[in-house]
Order: structure tokens, then sequence, then C-alpha cells
């Protein structure tokens, strides 16, 4: 090769890169496209490509085109850590939106910390992260249960008890039920936390008999655990006893679970595909021309949804995508049309307050909305975690 | 602590061990008689699941549904055998990481195939009582199944004459060969038997446990363990450790907690490998 053609084509190629910079906007995705997650990750990924592509149907982000850098982190918490490394230091994004599971946020966290790029986490979750990067668009433990609880006491009585898996989620969760039950007049009658392999429930139902509760808070985790309430109901505990839950449906368990077993549970979530409102009507169009309608959009799909528009609307507040004034602009406390009704960034906790639907299990594998607590706050992230006044706070609280 | 709920504890961890039983001798089969580890066991539970549920999906009932799941299993079993164990024979840890890899090949396409969910079929709304206290009907009948599978399969091995054969095969595969016994062609089949065991355990278990791609793994472990604390004499070892370890653990859950129940299995188990490096059967006489 000779000199000229060398000087060429780096030149062609530096011109190459002038425009891809000038041209784009690069945001990064993990999601766990593979791997025991991906019953959640696939659908958060197609809920951020979906958002991206109505940004850009809709002329783009600032005249620039929004480009996804994506990536599978295959359900491993070594992948995450990687993968967002290399989205930094390759990539370039003004922005990530990733992880499923509590120990994947706090797996990156501190990388996009370090790097000063917004991140977003979409998932329902035990609550209280707080840290000036991060952004939480999922809902939090307290703010599903403080509404869910004071309903179900009304409902079924106040006698509870509390199933739930062997980790933080579950555990603070049963921290939260037994302080809305004490808030309430109510109180846990027993609990058991299980391992997420658990299959055989047998135990677990003959100490809800024997601790003789009014409704169980059941939060089960993944597919395998909806073999809970299939031998719940085949146990004929379901006339006498209520079940509800935060996550369930989260994973779309009510597909999973037989009409029987599912008819009749609560659960009470950010966001169910039966919300009735033109932006989920909207929403759930767009969602079905591209993805098909065989598999019910769950929660973390908007929240992710929610998530990109939220990033984007601050975009375009700043004026610019780089970090510094794109936080400040989400700290002003940015509302979104969603889906799932108004959601507003709380710009002291990086939370979102929004709506909570409680939801009944219908005999189709769907669930039919029977109460809609409207603008619920984050209030215990509020309390804990002012991020505008104390911007330096990194930290998980818990209760 | 009331003479009913005592009851009700003894009979439903019975069933807790027979479920743990149910999945696991398709493993003693193959580790126990073959030497062969396969940690895709999990995953031929799933396929027989999967093929029960797309079964049933298709009009079948689901008790026609089972031998169907039970073949498909064996078929993919012989396959397996064919393509990747038979080569592997004697080679403890090739065979563990090869399984190990199928077990990821195996979960990733059912997620291509089936989805990360299907309905599942439900479980029969029948339940009996004792005192105040309700137990599910169909978990109780897994008991009755678990000891059908383990006569069937003591029968099949002792009395018939592919069992003398797989014996055989196994255990004096030279001789085997010289008295006239085809062991390449009995090898395969021995592993298809144990995975149509594994396949009839995910189809049988399947109103209990729902089926979905990552079910094997919360089958695998404590059915790798259960075989591995059963020692050389599989099928009567295995019987007792279910009973042992799965009774055990689930009497521990229902008087504490499930994590008190799980530590148990893991803890009793660690301290009879350690008693008993090679298994509670090692000196026992008997053959199965």
């Amino acid at each position: 090769m000779n000199k000229n053609k060398i000087i060429g084509s780096i030149l062609l190629a530096s011109s190459l890169l002038v425009t891809t910079a000038h041209a784009d906007i690069k945001i990064g995705a993990i999601f766990d496209l593979t791997g025991g997650l991906n019953i959640y990750g696939i659908q958060q990924n197609n809920a951020l490509n979906l958002a991206v592509e109505n940004i850009n149907n809709n002329g783009g982000l600032l005249g620039d085109t929004l480009v996804v850098k994506s990536y599978d982190s295959q359900s491993e918490l070594s992948k995450y850590t990687q993968y967002a490394k290399t989205s930094v230091l390759r990539d370039g994004i003004s922005a990530m939106f990733a992880g499923l599971t509590s120990s994947s946020r706090e797996a990156i966290r501190p990388i996009f910390r370090k790097a000063n790029i917004p991140y977003f986490y979409s998932s329902l979750y035990e609550g209280g992260a707080c840290d000036k990067q991060t952004f939480v668009t999922g809902s939090s433990a307290s703010q599903q249960l403080s509404v869910l609880i004071k309903w179900a006491v009304e409902k079924y009585g106040p006698r509870i008890y509390v199933m739930a898996p062997d980790y933080n989620f579950g555990t603070i969760s049963a921290y939260w039920i037994k302080k809305y039950a004490a808030d309430n007049g109510a109180e846990v009658v027993g609990q058991d936390f299980l391992a997420l392999t658990v299959t055989d429930y047998s135990p677990t139902l003959q100490k809800i008999q024997a601790a003789k509760p009014d409704f169980v808070v059941a939060l089960p985790v993944g597919a395998n655990q909806t073999g809970f309430l299939e031998q719940f109901a085949a146990t004929g505990l379901k006339d006498k006893i209520g079940v509800v839950s935060t996550n369930y449906g989260s994973g779309n368990q009510q597909v999973v679970v037989s009409p029987e077993a599912g008819k009749g549970l609560i659960a009470s979530q950010g966001y169910f595909m039966s919300v009735n409102s033109p932006e989920n009507t909207e929403f759930t169009k767009k969602w079905v021309a591209k993805y098909g309608s065989e598999i019910p959009i769950v929660s973390g799909a908007v929240d992710v949804w929610n998530a990109v528009h939220i990033w984007a609307a601050a975009v375009k507040e700043a004026g610019t995508a780089e970090s510094t004034p794109v936080i400040a602009a989400l700290e002003s406390g940015i509302s979104f049309k969603a889906p799932n009704g108004i959601v507003t960034i709380e710009g002291g906790s990086h939370h979102l307050r929004q709506n909570i639907y409680i939801a009944e299990g219908n005999d189709q594998h769907g669930f039919n909305i029977i109460k809609t607590f409207e603008d619920v706050a984050p209030s215990y992230e509020n309390e804990k975690c002012d991020l505008v006044s104390n911007p330096k706070l990194v930290k998980h609280f818990t209760p | 602590m009331e003479l009913d709920y005592l009851a009700s504890v003894l009979v439903s961890s019975l069933s807790s061990a027979s479920i743990l039983l149910i999945a696991t001798i398709g493993l003693a089969v193959v580790f126990g008689l073959m030497g062969v580890i396969n940690l895709a066991h999990g995953e031929f539970l799933m396929i027989g699941a999967y093929s029960a549920l797309t079964v049933t999906q298709l009009g079948l009932p689901y008790v026609l549904s089972i031998p169907v799941a039970v073949l498909v299993t064996m078929a993919i079993g012989a396959i397996v055998e064919v393509l990747i164990i038979s080569r592997l024979y004697g080679r403890i840890f090739d065979t563990m990481l090869a399984t190990w890899g199928l077990s990821m090949v195996l979960y990733q396409l059912a997620v291509l195939i089936f989805g990360t969910v299907s309905p599942g079929i439900g479980m029969p709304q029948y339940n009996i009582q004792i005192g105040d206290y309700n137990l599910a009907g169909y978990p109780l009948l897994m008991i009755v199944v678990a000891i059908a599978m383990l006569v069937f399969v003591y029968l099949l091995m002792t009395k018939t004459i592919y069992g003398m054969k797989a014996r055989a095969s196994i255990q004096e595969p030279e001789m085997a060969q010289a008295i006239g016994i085809d062991s390449t062609r009995t090898n395969t089949l021995t592993f298809a038997v144990g995975c149509g065991l594994a396949g009839f355990a995910g189809a049988v278990l399947l109103p209990i446990v729902p089926a979905t791609p990552s079910m094997g793994f919360a089958f695998v472990i404590k059915s790798f363990l259960t075989v591995v604390v059963a020692g050389p004499v599989t099928l009567t070892g295995s019987a007792l450790a279910a009973i042992g370890l799965g009774g055990g653990s689930s009497i521990t859950a229902s008087f504490m907690t499930s994590v008190a129940g799980d530590v148990f299995f893991f803890l009793v188990t660690a301290i009879i490998l350690w008693l008993y490096p090679l298994g509670i059967s090692a000196k026992w006489r008997h053959k199965l």
C-alpha cells in the first residue's frame, strides 16, 4: 500500500468517524436475552427498541438519530460489568438502560457513577437505591405494598401470612408488610422464606393452614414458584384464604398458572396490559404490530419504555445529551404520559411517582383491573434519599 | 403440637420424598448403572414436561400424554448417547462437561421453541382432609407412582433379558461382548431408559411443577446428591436416600422454615458423604 492510499484511507476513516459522531446519539442496553432471566430481559429489550424506533420516527432527538448499543448479559452478573465497561470505554454512550435483578444494578451502578452517565434501572424491586447517576422507573416494594396491604386488610381481614423468596427482595418486602400491617391494625401471623429452587410447597401449605390467616402475601419469583399457586389451589385453600402479590404477573406467571388456580388472585403493580387509557392502547398497538400478541406485555417492559422517553424528554429540555445538564433536567421533575398513566420523576430520590394498579386474575390467563391508586409517591425513597440537596449521597437504603 | 398437624406433616413429607425419588430414578439408572454423570438430567425432565404439555394442548387426554413424553425423551436420549456419551465412557469429567454443555443447549432450544412462558395444565382440584388440615390429592398420588417406578425398574433390570445384558455390558463389557451381547446397543438402550424415566418424571410431575425452560435446575442438584448419597446399590439406596433427605427436609421445613429444610438436606448430605464417601450402600450385598 503506498503512502497516498494510507493517508487517503485515514482521511476517509476519520471523516466517517466525524459524521457518525454528529448524526447519532448512542444509548446502551444490557438485558438478559438468554439464560434463566430472559423471561424478563427479552421484553425489556423489545421495549427499548420500540421506544427508540418511536423517537426516531418522530424526528429523532435534537435532530439526531438515536442508536442502540445492545448487549446480552446472559443472566450472568460478570457479563453486566464487562459490557457496562465496554459501553462506556468503547461505545461512548450518552445513557444506559440495563438490568433486572438488584444484584445486576448494584454491580454496574458504580461504573456509570464514575463515568457520570445517567443509568436507568427499570424493574419492580425492593427499593432504596440512591445514587446521582441512577434513575429507577420501576415501582419499589414500599410503593406497591403501602396501598396493597391497606386494600387487602379491608377486603379479607387482619391476619396475614407472608410467603417470600429468600433474598433481599423477599426479606425487605416482608419488613414492609409487617409495617403496613401494623399501620392498618393487622398482624403478620406467620412467614416462610423459600429458596428459589423449591418446587414442593407442601410444608409451607401446612404452616399456612396452622396459622389460619385471612390472606397470604405470595411473592413467588420466576416461573418455578408458580407451582406454589397451583398447589395452594389444589389443596382447597383458595376459597378460604385470599392471595395477594406485588410481583405475580411481572414475569407473565398468569400465563403459566392454570385458570382454576389463577382466577381471583390479586396482583398489584405499576402496569398491567389491561390498563384502559389512550396511551396504553397506542402503546399496545405498536407493540403487537412489532412483536405479536402471543405473550402479554409485562410491567418491566413499560418501565423501560418510560425510562427511554423520560430520558429523551430530559435531553430535549437540556438541549444536549451531555450527562450533567441531562441529570439536572431529570431532577427538575419531568413528567411523561405513559401507558400506565402520568409518571413523574422525583428530583430528590430519582424514583417515579406513578399509578399502582390492583388487578384480579381472570380465567383467561389475564387480569381485570379492579382499583387504581393514582400518582403514588415512592415515599420511603423520598424520605431517605435527597440527591438534590445532597448530590454526593451513594447508598442502598434498607429499612 | 396437635395430632392432626403431625399426621398431615408426615403424609406430606412422604409425598415430598416421593416427588424427589420420581425425579431421581432416571439419574440413578444412568449414574448408578452406567457411571455416567448426566448433568443434563434436569433438561430431560423438562423435555418430558414439554412433550406432555404439547400433546395435551393438541387435545389428547393428559394420561395418554405421559407415554408420548417417555418415547420422545427416550428417542432424544438415544441420539445423545450415540453422538456424545458413547464416545466418552470412562472419562467421567469429560462426560460432565459435555452433558453440562448439552443442558445449556437444550435449555436455550426450549426457550426458542416454546418461549419463556407456556400455559400450565393445572392440578386436579381434589384434596383430602386430616383433622383441620387439607392436603392436595395429586401430590399424594405421587407416593404410589414412586413405588410403581421402583418396582418397574427393579423388575426391568433383574427379571428381563435386557436387564441382565445391561448390567453385564457395564460391569464386564469385554466378557459381555465375548458371549455375544451387543454392548454398544445395550448401552444406548440403557441411557435411553434413564432419559425416558426422566421424561416420565417431567410428565407425571407436570401438574405440580409447570413446564418452564429452567425447571431442570430446580431438580438436578437434589437428584444428583440423592444418587451420590445412595451409592453403588442404586435403586434401594436412592429410595432410602430420597426418604431420608427429601422426607427429612420436608419435615424440618414444616416445623421450622423452608430455608431450614434446605439446610437440613445439604448438611445431612455432607455429613453422610463424610462418613460414607462411597454412599450409604457401599457395603451392601444387594446389587440393585
